[in-house]
């Protein structure tokens, strides 16, 4: 019976399904909300469930490579968050606003 | 100096002397514009008369050099070089044309000293020596053909000098688009020879003119040389071309003594000579040449009848005796075409000059019918313009005699003459004299109309030297082409003109059927010269003894006279056939065809870029997070398209 | 039903929730609280995969030192509950919200169709390693194999310091003050 098989067997799929399921919800955070730091925080929920993938593949397939990959990603991101925030105070600070909508007045 | 030199030298000068003024052209310092201009010139004829000493040192045969100053135009078989031939021909049109020209260049500082444009003037002068020696110079059809724009560029612009003036702009532009007629014919005649013979070099188009004549109307040499006739018409001013040159007068008058009476509107003449070969086996055009030259003569004779205006009267007077050029090219008689045009060119611009003169005197009058007396006022301008109207009107032994003379009995005797022509010639030189003798009475002589306000006096020396020596050359210049009878008759003078012209001309192939006996020749040149006499004497007596007399004669004409006054309604004929409705049809394709086809299409397409644009600027709106939405989107397209396809 | 299995249920299921709450919820302090708890909870899958160094970087990166960094810039903003937490445009929202839902099914569909047919038939067991020896085997494949790209990030991280750092000493904005 394939849907107890399907519970009962953890397979690559598995792991695969909730990294996309992730992303998704990680994407959908980006496109809806307005706040710039949600919208980071969505970021980094995509690039986890990216970093999931990688960390699936490199057990599956036994190669390390997809963890130094995933070690990579992690420095991206925080190097990523660390800046987009930096950004974000700066204009903070200047206008006292969060608001995604409100940076179209930026492109001069 | 070698002869490379001397031709580089000959044309250079000119050039330098258009960039010297050229570049200042804002001075009005007549003194040294006009200094540069007629050095310039001068060097040139010097350059002109040491070839010429030159070619006269080489054996007859040999007469020819050449320099080829580097490759013009190489595009696969197809080649043409800045190259330039002195022989026979273009050294005598060298020598006219530096020669008249410098005397005309030393009367325009006099003449144009007031100008404020002077500089300019100069170097326009200088600038159409220069086209006009390399359309002599020229050694192909294209080389001819860059001096041939050019001079007509150079007339366009002297005509149109004062073009404050909208009617002497307008009266530049008419000369320039009629040219542009005749020239669009010039680039197909070369284009038909180039395609026939494989060479525009006129030297190798010579030596491959086929030997058996061309009877067929649509033979390549015949139509080749047919539409090199219509370019000549209309730098030449012909029937049909003819109706810029007398409009072209708006100008200052030294510049039509020079372009439109001594040099350049004798470029077709010369061009047809230097093909002589090539003509002499097209029959047909030869007969349209003659045809067409002998009906300009009459025609613009008769026009010339009733001008009023000085100028007006010697430019009717140019296109006729053009049209004695073109009476003998198309007989044959080169030699003579060539001497007429030499001839023509000091008489002509001396007649010119000295209107020029009068015109000075009289404070830009050009009108003959407010002048008269004016013999005490002008005496110099008066002698040599006396010496002119001789000429013209060939009265021997002056230089007009012997060329129109040798015309008039080449085109009964040639073996393409005809005795119509020879009348059509006759009936153009008792006009001739008939005119010119009205001009010389209206203007000189009787008694004196000018208005009290205008006090005539002599022109300064700068400008009576020049008639002086064109006076003179109008006495002797026909001297060098005394034919054959005269000589006979008063010892042996030798005919050096066609002497000199011998090797260049081709000998018409047909025999002539009829013995001509000197009587003949003797009798026919008596019938000319007294029928010229007599209508000088009639003309004479009308316009000085017989007060009113020419207005009984003009109204005894009644209609005749109308239409010969308004010029036979030529130029209304054009506008009201050729140029009203091409102009209506322009303006017709404007407003419906331009307006609703063209430029509605062009804004519907304008219409849908800039829809285009506005959709997708919309789509650029800053928003990042529409942004983000096409990422998914076209992640989710080529994505399905990666499952299903 | 295995330890493994539960495990991963359990795991799976809240790191889903934890996520949505991390898009859904109004007051970004929340949101950044349960983005904390998601970083965990992925830090434990990385451990139920066998990658024990990775699962620590991400506690310490993740949930330590990116999570302080969030956490902090709300408080300098002193954000309250949102009144707009989401865009606007009930049409391009329904779009974006559809797009999503179908990039999910997609992917979803793609590890189906290519993994499934392959080799998911015979889930890989793949043989039991310590936690030193995974971790030597990937500082080994780091330090050897990927030592420039290493390098390369040790520079990045350098940039983005000085360009942080600079940032945010600049007064904000790029034109001329007046």
């Amino acid at each position: 019976m394939p849907s107890t098989s399907f519970l009962t067997d953890i397979s690559i799929n598995h792991y695969l399904i909730l990294s996309a399921i992730l992303f998704s919800i990680g994407m959908a955070g980006v496109l809806l909300r307005r706040n710039i730091i949600v919208l980071f925080m969505s970021i980094e929920l995509m690039l986890n469930a990216v970093n999931i993938s990688f960390v699936t593949f490199s057990h599956y397939f036994d190669k390390v490579d997809g963890q130094v990959m995933v070690f990579f990603v992690m420095t991206i991101a925080a190097a990523e968050a660390a800046v987009g925030l930096a950004l974000a105070v700066s204009i903070f600070k200047r206008f006292k606003e969060v608001n995604i909508r409100f940076f179209e007045h930026l492109k001069g | 100096m070698s002869h490379q030199m001397l031709i580089a030298i000959l044309l250079l000068s000119p050039l330098v002397g258009f960039i010297l003024n050229g570049v200042r052209f804002r001075s009005s310092n007549y003194l040294l514009a006009g200094s540069i201009a007629t050095g310039a010139v001068a060097v040139s004829f010097a350059c002109a008369i040491a070839l010429f000493m030159q070619l006269v040192g080489l054996p007859p045969e040999q007469r020819r050099l050449t320099v080829s100053f580097f490759e013009w135009i190489s595009v696969g078989s197809f080649k043409v070089n800045a190259g330039f031939v002195v022989d026979q021909i273009s050294a005598i049109m060298i020598l006219i044309i530096t020669g008249v020209g410098s005397l005309i260049h030393l009367f325009s500082i006099g003449y144009m000293h007031h100008d404020k444009g002077v500089t300019k003037y100069f170097a326009y002068l200088n600038f159409f020596l220069f086209n006009m020696l390399i359309l002599v110079l020229g050694d192909s059809l294209l080389t001819m053909f860059v001096g041939w724009e050019g001079v007509g560029l150079c007339s366009y612009l002297l005509i149109g000098f004062w073009f404050n003036d909208s009617a002497k702009a307008a009266a530049g532009m008419k000369a320039f688009i009629t040219n542009r007629i005749g020239d669009a014919a010039f680039i197909i005649g070369m284009f038909i020879l180039f395609m026939t013979f494989g060479t525009l070099n006129m030297h190798e188009l010579n030596g491959l003119a086929p030997t058996i004549m061309e009877s067929s109307w649509l033979g390549a040499v015949t139509l080749g040389t047919l539409m090199l006739f219509i370019g000549a018409t209309g730098k030449s001013a012909q029937i049909p071309l003819y109706v810029w040159l007398p409009d072209a007068m708006a100008g200052p008058t030294p510049v039509s003594a020079l372009i439109h009476a001594a040099t350049m509107v004798t470029a077709g003449v010369y061009m047809i000579v230097r093909l002589n070969p090539l003509f002499v086996v097209a029959p047909n055009t030869m007969m349209v040449i003659a045809i067409v030259g002998a009906a300009t003569a009459v025609l613009a004779a008769t026009i010339g009848l009733t001008q009023t205006d000085i100028k007006k009267v010697l430019a009717y007077s140019t296109v006729s005796q053009l049209g004695y050029m073109f009476l003998a090219v198309g007989v044959g008689a080169f030699g003579a075409g060539m001497f007429h045009l030499m001839t023509h060119a000091f008489f002509k611009a001396l007649m010119f000059l000295g209107s020029g003169s009068v015109i000075h005197a009289m404070h830009e009058e050009q009108d003959i019918r407010k002048m008269g007396g004016l013999k005490k006022y002008l005496p110099i301008t008066h002698f040599t313009f006396v010496l002119g109207w001789l000429a013209i009107i060939g009265m021997p032994p002056f230089a007009g005699f012997f060329s129109k003379d040798e015309i008039l009995w080449f085109a009964y005797s040639s073996p393409r003459g005809h005795i119509l022509l020879w009348i059509a010639g006759a009936i153009g030189a008792t006009l001739t004299a008939f005119y010119m003798t009205r001009l010389m009475a209206l203007t000189f002589w009787g008694s004196s109309r000018v208005d009290k306000s205008v006090h005539p006096h002599e022109s300064p020396l700068v400008m009576t030297i020049p008639l002086m020596v064109l006076g003179l050359l109008s006495v002797i210049g026909g001297w060098v082409g005394i034919p054959h009878v005269i000589s006979e008759f008063v010892g042996h003078i030798p005919n050096f003109w066609e002497h000199w012209l011998e090797p260049l001309i081709t000998k018409l192939p047909e025999a002539s059927q009829v013995a001509h006996s000197a009587t003949e020749e003797w009798a026919l040149m008596g019938v000319s010269v007294s029928l010229a006499s007599i209508s000088a004497l009639a003309a004479f007596i009308m316009y000085t003894k017989k007060a009113g007399a020419a207005d009984k004669v003009a109204n005894a004409f009644g209609p005749v006279y109308k239409l010969v006054d308004n010029k036979y309604y030529v130029d209304e004929a054009y506008f009201g056939v050729i140029i009203n409705p091409l102009v209506s049809a322009s303006r017709d394709l404007w407003h419906y065809v331009d307006v609703n086809v063209i430029d509605k299409a062009t804004y519907k397409i304008t219409d849908l870029v800039r829809g285009g644009g506005s959709f997708v600027r919309s789509l650029q709106n800053g928003n990042m997070q529409q942004y983000a939405m096409y990422v998914v989107l076209g992640v989710v397209i080529a994505l399905s398209y990666m499952l299903v396809g | 039903m295995t330890a493994d299995v539960f495990i991963f249920w359990f795991l799976a299921i809240l790191t889903i929730v934890s996520a949505l709450s991390v898009v859904l919820m109004t007051n970004p302090i929340y949101s950044a609280l349960s983005l904390a708890m998601t970083m965990v909870s992925v830090a434990a899958i990385f451990v139920t995969l066998q990658a024990y160094f990775l699962a620590g970087v991400q506690l310490i990166v993740y949930a330590g030192a990116v999570m302080v960094l969030f956490v902090m810039v709300l408080m300098l903003f002193d954000l309250k509950n949102e009144l707009q937490a989401f865009s606007r445009g009930k049409f391009t929202g329904a779009i974006k919200v559809g797009a999503v839902g179908i990039l999910a099914g997609l992917i979803v569909g793609a590890v189906g169709s290519f993994i499934m047919a392959g080799k998911s038939g015979a889930p890989v067991t793949p043989e039991a390693s310590t936690s030193a020896d995974a971790t030597k085997a990937l500082s080994e494949h780091l330090f050897f194999n990927h030592v420039f790209g290493f390098e390369a990030l040790g520079v990045l991280l350098l940039v983005i310091a000085v360009g942080t750092v600079a940032l945010s000493r600049s007064k904000g904005g790029t034109h001329a003050k007046h």
